[in-house]
């Protein structure tokens, strides 16, 4: 990993070099607010402001898109195929949280059959991280193994320095992305003075959460049937708010038609695996730290806390982990049936 | 050509089960995917009805039949009661196949018990007919059916032909209250006919499928018989919207029904969570 220094006018002209530039903007309906939204200029972007109402997620698996269009003829169904290679892009100042959920849902997209829409989308993409100032008491990160200063998603991290960025270039599209930049070396006082803002970035998040402990999937796996999903999940609604701001929850429907959260598992027999919103609750909880991680060795969850932020019960995921984590170090005498 | 893209079928040949079930014999459109298609018995599809939805089915027909596939469903929603409508002629999407299969290879050699409730017949109809057309490759083939009235056993014509073959034994039953004047098979529940028809599991495997109720009190009938569960194989059928891994909602616990089944042995679902 090659460490840069850029200015402020090296990343004005990256931005003013490409078509597509995605970054957080402050929201039009509030100002406190920000939102990933494609900008003109690097002046667009909203430095330091809270982090964005919603993730990556949709620039890369949207709320809606088009898998394939049809026309009914005569002699049968004429299929339109869609394009699976993607315009290019670059987002800029992504939040740590955000790019290294993409790294994560990349495991199940390419599970023996690659989602080319995904990856299409993916491979265009050119990430630039910024190292997290936006932590508020929802964040949770660390507890996750990542922090306000992970690299993992990012193609070049950023760190604000004195008259502009120390850039870590991170991968090979990183490089490619800087190559017309003024090549730079970083002064050893911007480093140090990286080094600082990294630290003190990673202490505002470290104690909102308790670290997930060894064994904690393995714990929940075997306390599928344990009380506390039912007691836990009283304050659910079952709106799904959480799933859509979520940067890692992919779940997915193939039709065009409003389906609600109750008929997602309903068969066609009218029998429903998970039938009540606890069942819901637990399986949104053992898809993050126990499925997800045992298939694919990746806890599904950056600890972003927008669950937290929009979630109307006041259902806090770090303090449900803490509910758990009490539990699992408690030991199988305190837990189960 | 992306991975929710369906191949493109025509309805060559409709057969109506009963009052509300129907099966559709289909061929691919392409003449490749006609030629090159290969799928293994109890992997299942995505088929669309175009302008509806997709619906999931398992492949009904032996893969041992080249040239087609048929599926079978009871209209219980959008998506089937759109396929209903559609023609001999008409074109439906299909994509697949998709899951894992039974174990046709391991079980040569060996006698099978086939046992099956309602539409369950389905999948374990694709099975019975790869055993079928490979007999001489297996000892002892019993079939165990039934449905809940006369009315809605599936497969009738086929049902005549096999109880008219020597070479296995077909056992049909019907819920008590489900039988006609003229109905000469059994009238008893299933896990009570296979307690009847089944003897021994001496060397044998057991495919079952049918609705939830029925393969939880027939289980143990087939434990008392001495079947180990290694040797029990059944196919489940949750919800699916992807079929490849994806869209998250047909697993239980860690198993993805579309990945890693839909076929299990019962020793699998017993280390499963009850969740299904």
């Amino acid at each position: 990993m090659t460490q840069r220094f850029l200015s402020h006018a090296d990343l004005a002209a990256l931005v003013a070099a490409h078509r597509r530039v995605i970054a957080p903007v402050r929201a039009k309906d509030d100002a406190r607010q920000t939102d990933y939204l494609p900008i003109r200029a690097l002046a667009d972007a909203a430095l330091g402001a809270a982090l964005p109402r919603r993730s990556l997620k949709e620039f890369f698996l949207p709320p809606t898109e088009v898998l394939l269009s049809y026309r009914q003829t005569k002699e049968g169904v004429e299929i339109k195929e869609v394009p699976t290679q993607a315009q290019p892009q670059v987002i800029l100042f992504a939040s740590p949280c955000d790019a290294a959920a993409l790294e994560v849902v990349d495991k199940v997209m390419d599970w023996e059959y690659r989602d080319e829409l995904w990856f299409g989308r993916r491979e265009a993409t050119t990430i630039v991280g910024l190292l997290c100032s936006s932590m508020d008491s929802s964040c949770f990160c660390s507890a996750i193994g990542l922090g306000p200063d992970s690299p993992r998603g990012s193609d070049v991290l950023l760190t604000p320095v004195e008259g502009g960025y120390l850039a870590q270039v991170i991968t090979p599209k990183g490089e490619a992305l800087l190559a017309h930049c003024a090549a730079r070396e970083a002064s050893a006082a911007a480093v140090a003075q990286a080094e600082t803002a990294r630290q003190q970035a990673r202490k505002k998040v470290e104690n909102n959460a308790p670290a997930i402990p060894d064994g904690f999937a393995a714990w929940l796996e075997e306390n599928f049937d344990h009380p506390v999903w039912r007691t836990m999940a009283l304050r659910c609604h079952g709106c799904g708010a959480c799933a859509g701001v979520c940067p890692t929850c992919h779940c997915f429907d193939i039709v065009d038609e409003h389906d609600s959260s109750d008929e997602f598992t309903l068969q066609a027999s009218g029998h429903n695996p998970r039938q009540s919103q606890s069942e819901r609750f637990r399986q949104r909880i053992q898809h993050k730290f126990s499925i997800y991680p045992k298939r694919f060795g990746e806890i599904l969850c950056t600890g972003c806390g927008r669950c937290c932020r929009v979630c109307a019960g006041g259902m806090d995921l770090p303090e449900i982990l803490g509910g758990l984590i009490a539990l699992a170090k408690k030991g199988p005498q305190e837990s189960g049936q | 050509m992306n991975i929710y893209q369906p191949h493109l079928m025509r309805i060559v040949e409709i057969t109506d089960e009963t009052v509300d079930t129907r099966t559709l014999k289909l061929e691919f459109k392409a003449p490749a995917m006609a030629r090159e298609f290969q799928f293994s018995a109890g992997q299942f599809g995505e088929y669309s009805a175009f302008g509806e939805g997709e619906s999931t089915f398992c492949i009904a027909s032996s893969p041992t039949r080249q040239g087609y596939i048929e599926c079978s469903f009871k209209s219980t929603g959008k998506v089937t009661q759109a396929l209903r409508r559609l023609g001999v002629g008409d074109t439906v999407g299909f994509r697949g196949p998709y899951g894992n299969h039974f174990p046709i290879e391991e079980m040569k050699g060996h006698s099978v018990v086939f046992i099956a409730g309602g539409i369950g017949l389905a999948p374990v109809r694709c099975a019975i007919w790869n055993v079928l057309d490979l007999r001489d490759q297996y000892k002892d083939v019993t079939i165990v059916y039934g449905a809940r009235t006369v009315g809605d056993l599936v497969y009738k014509r086929e049902l005549e032909e096999w109880s008219r073959r020597a070479d296995l034994r077909l056992c049909l039953a019907v819920d008590p209250g489900g039988e006609t004047p003229d109905w000469k098979g059994e009238v008893a529940r299933i896990p009570t006919a296979v307690e009847k028809a089944v003897t021994t599991a001496e060397d044998t495997y057991a495919v079952i499928c049918g609705p939830p109720i029925m393969i939880k009190f027939t289980l143990p009938v087939l434990a008392k018989l001495g079947f180990a569960a290694e040797r029990i194989y059944t196919t489940l059928e949750n919800r699916m919207k992807c079929g490849l891994g994806k869209c998250g909602r047909c697993n239980i616990g860690a198993t993805y029904v579309c990945k890693d089944g839909p076929v299990f042995t019962a020793a699998e679902m017993g280390r499963m969570p009850q969740e299904f």
